[in-house]
């Protein structure tokens, strides 16, 4: 079943007439956490206007075939390389980083880095968000992921525990289309409801997996006293597979397609183009323009594109989100832009970890609690990488099928930060750039052609085995996004500031994990071939030993949800303690990260915080005086209570 | 472009690559690759390279239509490999088979023969990516094109059985 977008909704909606509705919701952000809390309010009757930074044309099948001709064609085939570069709404780039010398923050790229550690973590500002490249594994946060305070002290509770969540990541299993297998993923305290099965059967581990498999399933390890033996596990992805006729009682699973506004057979299930990241050419994976496709059907969604907001107002005397300030640019490569507002009932901050805090602040609402901005967490990648014995084929499948999650929790992260272990399928190429390196290197340093270039592929590329640890960051409130007045973006937009450094209770988790890595390679009768180069961007030196660490694009954390205002930033509803109408929803409220990439739990806590909404709006019910305004002039209209 | 320097530039490439020219022929850009190179480098350049290999062809003749595997090797690296002008020409050549993309020479190749065109680093089309011979070489398909089939990856590789066996390290 394709996802019908329907025609002509990208530009139904006219902004100047726009700003005289006073609409249920206003949205910022068409990425995955405003396309669901759009389709869920737009499905239980609401109005709401979602404005996306990113031009938007209607998600035809061309226009998804412009990304994939966009990536065939690029020179860097990074994770931004489909999308095009748009400088009224820009975005970072891996291919940004650089290293950051003290005292000389590097403001090259659109997030200025103020360091000391360089990170190249992304996030896409087109329609779809991040969700257009992300990778799709969709793990669960463990239950200890909620307590990690009160079982570890470590890191922070939360307000509301893995039971909570858990109705919710059923129903966010549903909206995304995940293929797991019960059996494989119920481990560490991860509980599922009885009967549950996955929308989609779990798909196949890689003929690499499993070669991995057979020397390391078993393998014994002892951590602060616990012993346990580690298996290659599945992961639950994101990517339409077989469906499972058990599911929801029986009554099985159709899974969405690719996103159209006709008819088109295509995206049903992975064929395993090796290329989830940076774009599935065929839409199995999903994309949140598979849900954006559901608002819009609803027809009391509407979206204003090329709308990137400026400032959020508030009433001063009852801290109430009056409008939203934005600045609709007439053309993606000009500056100019004209001045519009949104107003709405309630208003929803969907934009990501770093635009949320960044929109706030230069608003000037910083949060009584003063946290707003702060506690910024992604995941910290450290990789390894080597030769196997055999031939394993390399560079097919998904980019990830399997991986070793064993020390994702347990005792020891009262001293160092757990992990989960990726196998990848895409080989070297995250660490050293393969295949493409080793064809250069065997071409230009090696002599190689014909038939022993064949060869020297094969032996040289075809036995690759990179892990990939993806280790937790605990929250710190000195990680922080900024903004300064004079740092702006072409449009006026005050750009982000992000001041990170890794904490040594993950470079502990860092140094295990290159430790672990020996062993595996060991056992495997691998050849070890990782090697940390000192003046690489990311380098990290922790006891005398020096790491690269790459960012994850799992941004968290910087308006972290609590039970006391005085502490967090938003409730466990993802609503402002300050603004009792504005709710921050994503990763940003999430204060742990754990091992678990995030976009699952996002969207599990808007599927949740869509039911405090409702219930908002049912309760404030009151009759709602406007006065006429034209778009760009005039205060914004008193809500009458 | 005459049709004669095209079938030597498939001649060639067959000895660059160890693909068969019906599998060059078949990826449809022999033309656009042989036109690539000339636009890069210049023509001179191109039928210098074409006429080294022929010569090297000719050292290596065995009389009755094939050649000694040994003799056009050593015949390649003196004549080719070695060459301060064709050499990196000739591995751009392989690599623009095998990758689809055209890497700019450095500037000592631009600086002593001219050709300004040849530093810049290219894709030919957005086909010639899919069309890279790296993919087949390894038993996979170019990530993003040509997707093999759901739970393809769980089988072994196709990878023909002369290179599993090498496993020269």
């Amino acid at each position: 079943m394709y996802a019908k977008f329907p025609d002509g909704a990208a530009r139904r909606t006219d902004p100047a007439a726009a700003a005289e509705v006073l609409y249920d919701a206003v949205i910022v952000g068409g990425g995955i956490a405003g396309a669901i809390v759009a389709s869920r309010l737009g499905e239980a009757g609401k109005r709401v206007l979602i404005l996306e930074a990113g031009p938007a044309e209607d998600l035809t099948l061309r226009g998804y075939e412009a990304y994939l001709d966009r990536f065939y064609s690029a020179i860097s085939k990074d994770n931004q390389a489909p999308y095009p570069v748009v400088a009224n709404a820009p975005m970072p780039r891996g291919t940004d980083a650089r290293r950051i010398f003290p005292g000389a923050p590097d403001a090259s790229a659109y997030i200025v880095q103020n360091g000391p550690f360089a990170t190249d973590t992304t996030y896409t500002r087109v329609l779809g968000g991040t969700t257009m490249h992300w990778e799709a594994k969709t793990l669960r946060m463990l239950p200890e992921d909620f307590r990690m305070r009160t079982l570890y002290g470590e890191g922070a509770d939360w307000p509301l525990g893995y039971e909570d969540l858990a109705p919710y990541y059923t129903e966010a299993e549903r909206e995304i289309g995940v293929s797991a297998d019960v059996e494989d993923q119920a481990y560490l305290g991860i509980t599922f409801d009885e009967g549950y099965v996955f929308p989609m059967k779990g798909l196949p581990l890689s003929y690499l997996d499993r070669m991995v498999a057979g020397d390391i399933d078993g393998m014994p390890v002892e951590l602060d006293g616990e012993k346990r033996e580690l298996r290659v596990r599945p992961f639950p992805q994101g990517r339409n597979g077989i469906p499972n006729p058990a599911y929801d009682g029986g009554k099985g699973y159709v899974p969405r397609g690719a996103v159209s506004t006709y008819q088109v057979e295509v995206g049903g299930r992975c064929q395993g183009n090796n290329n989830c990241v940076p774009i599935c050419p065929v839409q199995a994976k999903y994309n949140a323009g598979k849900t954006l496709a559901a608002a819009l059907r609803t027809g009391r969604v509407d979206l204003v594109a090329q709308a990137v907001a400026h400032k959020v107002h508030v009433d001063e005397r009852t801290g109430r989100v009056t409008e939203i300030e934005y600045r609709r640019y007439d053309r993606p490569d000009s500056p100019g832009f004209t001045t519009m507002r949104a107003r709405g009932r309630l208003f929803v901050l969907a934009a990501n970890a770093v635009e949320n805090p960044r929109l706030m602040l230069a608003s000037g609402l910083r949060s009584s609690s003063g946290l707003m901005g702060r506690n910024f967490m992604d995941h910290a990648y450290l990789l390894a990488w080597a030769l196997l014995p055999e031939v394993a084929g390399t560079f097919r499948g998904t980019n990830c099928t399997g991986g070793i999650t064993d020390l994702r929790g347990g005792r020891f992260r009262r001293r160092q930060a757990a992990f989960s272990v990726d196998i990848h399928n895409d080989g070297w190429g995250w660490a050293r750039g393969a295949p493409m390196t080793d064809l250069i290197d065997l071409v230009d340093a090696g002599g190689r052609y014909g038939e022993s270039l064949r060869q020297g592929l094969v032996d040289r590329v075809s036995r690759q085995l990179q892990l990939a640890f993806m280790v937790e960051v605990p929250a710190d409130p000195s990680n922080r996004v900024t903004v300064d007045p004079a740092i702006t973006d072409s449009l006026g937009n005050m750009r982000p500031i992000l001041t990170y450094d890794i904490p040594e209770y993950t470079m502990r988790g860092v140094a295990y994990a290159r430790q672990l890595s020996k062993r595996i390679f060991a056992r495997l009768g691998a050849e070890d071939h990782t090697a940390y180069d000192p003046a690489f961007w990311g380098y990290a030196v922790h006891t005398g030993e020096g790491y690269e660490i790459r960012g994850g694009n799992h941004l968290a954390g910087t308006h972290v949800m609590g039970r006391d205002p005085s502490t967090s930033v938003v409730n466990a509803d993802q609503r402002c303690w300050d603004h009792e109408n504005l709710y921050l929803v994503g990763g940003g409220s999430m204060p742990t990260v754990g091992t678990s990439n995030v976009t699952l739990t996002v969207a599990a806590l808007c599927l949740r915080s869509v039911r405090v909404m409702l219930a908002q709006l049912a309760s404030e019910t009151a009759p709602i005086h406007l006065t006429s305004h034209g778009a760009a002039r005039g205060r914004s209209p008193e809500v009458a209570q | 472009m005459t049709d004669q320097s095209f079938e030597e530039f498939l001649h060639l490439s067959v000895d660059l690559t160890a693909f068969e020219e019906t599998e060059l022929l078949g990826t449809g850009l022999a033309h656009q690759y042989l036109a690539k190179v000339r636009a890069a480098c210049g023509g001179e350049v191109v039928s210098a390279l074409l006429d080294a290999h022929r010569a090297a062809r000719a050292d290596a003749a065995d009389g009755v239509g094939g050649h000694d595997p040994a003799v056009l090797d050593r015949a390649l690296r003196h004549r080719i490999f070695s060459d301060d002008r064709l050499g990196p020409v000739a591995r751009n050549v392989i690599k623009l088979w095998y990758a689809g993309m055209w890497y700019g020479l450095p500037p000592e190749w631009t600086d002593c023969y001219g050709a300004r065109t040849a530093a810049e680093t290219a894709t030919v089309t957005a086909a010639s990516y899919q069309e890279g011979l790296l993919w087949p070489a390894i038993g996979a398909n170019p990530p993003g094109a040509k997707a093999p089939g759901y739970g393809s990856w769980a089988q072994p590789p196709r990878i023909d059985d002369r290179y599993l066996r090498g496993g020269a390290k």
